[in-house]
């Protein structure tokens, strides 16, 4: 079963409140730049957890690797 | 939850954690890095001429069991300075392209020391094969 970039996406903004999220991948890497209006005031480390928290135990399993950008949005 | 009390493979992470000021978890060496992402991280260190440590998580799977849950973070590899984690690949290159990796490594101004020798041995050697204190 491989995992799409539109899985990912739809994943991460169904569990992040407001997030816009772009990924791209070949079904193991995965690059996901996203933004959200909780990033704001968290440290980096933090909002890349949120994120890794999204895919649990997939990262590093079905997920390969996932490279992430985050930027913090205005509130929608 | 499991038992933690005894634990020595997670002693041995969090030690080598205190220990070293600059302390990488990677696949591989630096000299002979085991994935892409490791690689990246270890030659941005090298090219701030930077000293660091590194731990192979490779020779056993249970290193980076213990590592990401002490740490919170799933994916290797991880940059800890003074204790703290600073981040994976991502956050490092982010940090390292707007120098705030310099800052947080406390080397602001090497860019004026430029024509220093940049010949000294900046890798030590692994400090501890976490593998050999099972």
């Amino acid at each position: 079963m491989t995992t799409t970039p539109q899985e990912l996406k739809d994943r991460i903004e169904a569990s992040i409140p407001g997030a816009r999220a772009e990924v791209t991948g070949d079904g193991r890497h995965f690059n996901a730049i996203v933004s959200a209006p909780a990033f704001r005031g968290m440290s980096r480390i933090a909002q890349h957890r949120l994120i890794y928290d999204v895919f649990g135990t997939d990262v590093g399993e079905d997920i390969h690797a996932l490279s992430i950008q985050t930027m913090p949005s205005e509130e929608p | 939850m499991t038992e933690e009390t005894s634990n020595p493979i997670r002693e041995a992470i969090k030690s080598a954690i205190d220990e070293n000021p600059v302390l990488l978890f990677m696949k591989g060496t630096p000299e002979a890095p085991g994935c892409g992402f490791s690689a990246r991280v270890s030659a941005i260190l090298e090219s701030l001429d930077q000293p660091f440590a590194a731990v192979d998580i490779l020779p056993d799977p249970r290193i980076r069991q213990e590592l990401s849950a002490l740490s919170n973070w799933p994916t290797i590899p991880q940059l800890f300075v003074d204790g703290e984690l600073v981040g994976g690949c991502d956050i490092v290159s982010e940090m390292y392209q707007s120098g705030e990796l310099q800052q947080a490594l406390g080397l602001e101004g090497s860019a004026d020391e430029a024509d220093q020798e940049p010949e000294a041995e900046t890798v030590q050697s692994a400090p501890l094969s976490i593998e050999n204190r099972l």
